[in-house]
């Protein structure tokens, strides 16, 4: 039986039972760290974090925001796809179906690069149409290229849409350790940062053809997409953002009154990605032209009324057409109702829903006499096309805003 | 849409309904006709595609729609010329989160109407929409659009009833004689079996004279058994589907993915036809590729220019790929 009460010789006051005259002087070593007399309710903090090496895909500039999820919400390593190059492009389109949507091949292209660059967690998102699919599939086509060692965070498969179920998910495939504390807060951080890069984006559209002293615009853009990529705290989001925004209030600018502007509507990932659409935004820039670009994170997915575009378009659909459908029909009729000179329509081969957006912007532009100029791009890398048809469509409306 | 049964009834005026044989008539076309006959209209369908529909279609659409859509408009044009009081274009979304339809059809009414008024043809289009995912039920739905014909509750009851029966039967029946056929050729001894060869098309593709008439003919032509991946039973193809992929949103490619897995000890090789550009098909058909393994598989797109000379060489050269196989490879032919 277990002895409750104490031993008089057991107890913690009591001293060593040595004749207080034998001890005059001792050493002492014990192995290990200093540590503090009494427990001050510190733990060591744990080590959450995950070794395995997260990709994703090229898209626009939301690297830093991509990094920021991967390292901070994640909590594990990221590798950066290297800059998509000619060779890129062309082992996407190799590996993908003939005419699957142009934005699979290139998505392809960048998991092959990131793979060689030694990611073994590759990231697709899901959404709409044929984005649903791409996860899966990608999957297949690498695991019977001879890529095994690796992973898919596939938000398909998360079927049932809980935020719950994603955040288990992410542990499961990811890190099962990670911080929901620290995860929603960096969460925040990455909405702010894809807040900000799409504000820097519009910021530099508006004005960067216009700029007295050249590439101006251009630099402090890059400096601020280097300080994101950087940035390891929400307090460096928001400190990037604001450096950027006075950086681009000191630069000197020259702007007509009433300058060409054009607009531009599309589907998500071409009408976005410079390296899909040959960069079109700086070849319009070059022309001397304020260029908007309806589609990013934050106005689709993030700040979208669904309701009220729906509403604003009602005569020319009486239901959603596709995914972006509503949002780029309802933004073409903004920019013709806002005055603009011209509005540019992107879309990949072969994108079903926005082909079928195409008679509505037909019609609009018969309406409100707003000339649309339609760009279809492929995994061409060849520009010279694209340039004549962009000046020639520069010097119509160019010619039209004189006249009138 | 709520139901407002006697207040919006906007569409008593229609007598005479047009519905385009095109697209997801192939599907559902049973259960239209039905549905407007119950309720008192005179349903109006135009003659199967032929290449003046294409021709007309194609002068409507933009360049890079798809074939099958090219052909709807097509129809819709000719019943336009029939004089009909409406077009019926339903918008169809899904019925689930990876049960859903190519986007084209969710685009369809506002897509033809658009396309119409560009051309100066201005329609009047009935529509619906489906979208059970976000609570759009189809038996709201087709009771809504009863309502707004004018008839009473009851009335909208029976002729969705009636409706959803009559296209359940027909497919009931067409399910059950593909597995008396396959039933059938399991009786027959080895040596005299015929060559069974599956279609896996999209209906409005392998059922259309005009696309998929041409293969089926020659496929018959050179003596093969020809089974259809659509005439199955739906709800089991559909749950089997989800063994070979969990996250292909498209239920029609499903469904197609759920028969050749069902029917995949009984036929010899499949033949997996889209229209180009199919955007569904692009990637489901790529996965076939990758997955079902050990049947041949000959892949046709068929697209506005081609003639039918080319469909019938590809057809012949893979029947006699498969005859020589079966008689057990070519040195023993």
């Amino acid at each position: 039986m277990r002895k409750i009460a104490s031993e008089p010789e057991q107890s913690a006051g009591e001293p060593c039972a040595r004749e207080p005259r034998e001890e005059r002087g001792r050493i002492t070593l014990k192995p290990g760290e200093p540590r503090p007399l009494f427990f001050t309710g510190k733990h060591r903090k744990r080590d959450r974090h995950s070794r395995h090496r997260v990709a994703f895909f090229h898209f626009r500039s939301y690297g830093p925001a991509f990094r920021y999820f991967a390292e901070q919400v994640l909590d594990a390593d990221y590798v950066p796809t290297p800059t998509p190059t000619r060779a890129t492009i062309e082992r996407g389109a190799e590996m993908s179906a003939d005419y699957v949507c142009t934005p699979f091949k290139h998505i392809m292209g960048d998991y092959v690069a990131a793979l060689d660059a030694g990611a073994d967690v590759l990231v697709q998102v899901t959404g709409f149409c044929r984005l649903n699919y791409y996860g899966e599939l990608a999957e297949m086509i690498l695991r019977d290229a001879g890529y095994e060692d690796f992973r898919m965070l596939n938000f398909s498969d998360v079927a049932t849409g809980k935020v719950r179920d994603y955040v288990a998910y992410c542990k499961k495939v990811v890190n099962p350790d990670l911080s929901i504390a620290h995860g929603v807060k960096s969460l925040y951080g990455a909405y702010r940062m894809v807040e900000h890069i799409d504000a820097v984006r519009d910021r530099y559209l508006a004005n960067a053809a216009f700029e007295v002293e050249p590439g101006s615009f251009d630099r402090v853009r890059r400096s601020f997409l280097s300080d994101m990529d950087a940035a390891q705290t929400n307090m460096d989001i928001e400190a990037g953002f604001r450096r950027a925004m006075d950086a681009f209030d000191a630069l000197p600018l020259d702007k007509p009154e009433h300058p060409v502007r054009v607009g531009i509507v599309g589907e998500y990932y071409t009408a976005q990605d410079p390296t899909s659409n040959l960069d079109v935004e700086r070849k319009l820039l070059d022309l001397g032209v304020e260029v908007s670009n309806c589609m990013s994170i934050s106005r689709f997915n993030l700040h979208y009324n669904a309701e009220a575009s729906r509403a604003a378009i009602a005569e020319y659909s009486s239901y959603d057409m596709g995914p972006t459908s509503t949002f780029n029909i309802a933004w073409a009729k903004r920019y013709a109702e806002e005055g603009y000179d011209g509005i540019i329509h992107i879309k990949s081969a072969g994108c079903t829903p926005e082909i079928d957006v195409m008679p509505v912007l037909q019609r609009l532009s018969r309406d409100y006499r707003v000339p649309v100029l339609f760009l279809t791009f492929d995994t061409q890398t060849s520009d010279a096309g694209l340039d004549t048809r962009l000046e020639a469509f520069y010097d119509m409306i160019a010619m039209r805003k004189v006249r009138s | 849409m709520s139901l407002e049964f006697g207040q919006r009834a906007d569409l008593v005026d229609v007598r005479r309904v047009g519905i385009p044989r095109a697209l997801l008539y192939y599907r559902y076309g049973i259960a239209w006709r039905t549905f407007f006959e119950q309720l008192g209209r005179e349903v109006v369908l135009d003659e199967p595609s032929d290449r003046g529909t294409l021709e007309v279609g194609d002068r409507l659409s933009v360049d890079e729609c798809c074939l099958a859509s090219k052909l709807f408009l097509g129809h819709v044009s000719a019943l336009i010329d029939a004089g009909v009081d409406a077009v019926f274009v339903p918008s169809l979304m899904g019925y689930g989160r990876f049960d859903t339809f190519c986007t084209k059809f969710q685009a369809l009414p506002d897509l033809a109407a658009n396309a119409f008024a560009v051309a100066g043809r201005p329609v009047r289009i009935i529509s619906l929409r489906i979208d059970e995912l976000h609570g759009e039920t189809e038996e709201a739905a087709f009771k809504g659009l009863a309502a707004r014909f004018g008839a009473s509750r009851k009335e909208a009851a029976r002729a969705y009833k009636a409706a959803r029966a009559a296209q359940r039967s027909y497919d009931e029946a067409m399910a059950r004689e593909q597995e008396k056929l396959v039933k059938s050729l399991g009786k027959l001894p080895v040596a005299e079996r015929p060559l069974t060869i599956l279609v896996a098309a999209h209906p409005y593709v392998s059922h259309d004279p005009f696309v998929g008439g041409v293969v089926e003919d020659a496929l018959r032509d050179l003596g093969a058994c020809v089974l259809f991946a659509d005439e199955t039973d739906r709800a089991r193809a559909l749950k089997r589907s989800y063994e070979f992929s969990h996250s292909i949103p498209w239920i029609v490619n499903r469904e197609l993915i759920g028969s050749i897995l069902m029917l995949h000890e009984h036929i010899d090789g499949i033949v997996l036809m889209s229209a180009y550009p199919c955007g569904p098909d692009s990637m489901a058909d790529d996965a076939i590729e990758r997955c079902i393994k050990g049947k041949p598989i000959l892949t046709l797109t068929v697209d506005a220019q081609a003639g039918t000379a080319g469909v019938e060489t590809r057809v012949e050269s893979f029947v006699d790929i498969l005859s020589y196989q079966k008689k057990g490879g070519y040195l023993n032919a």
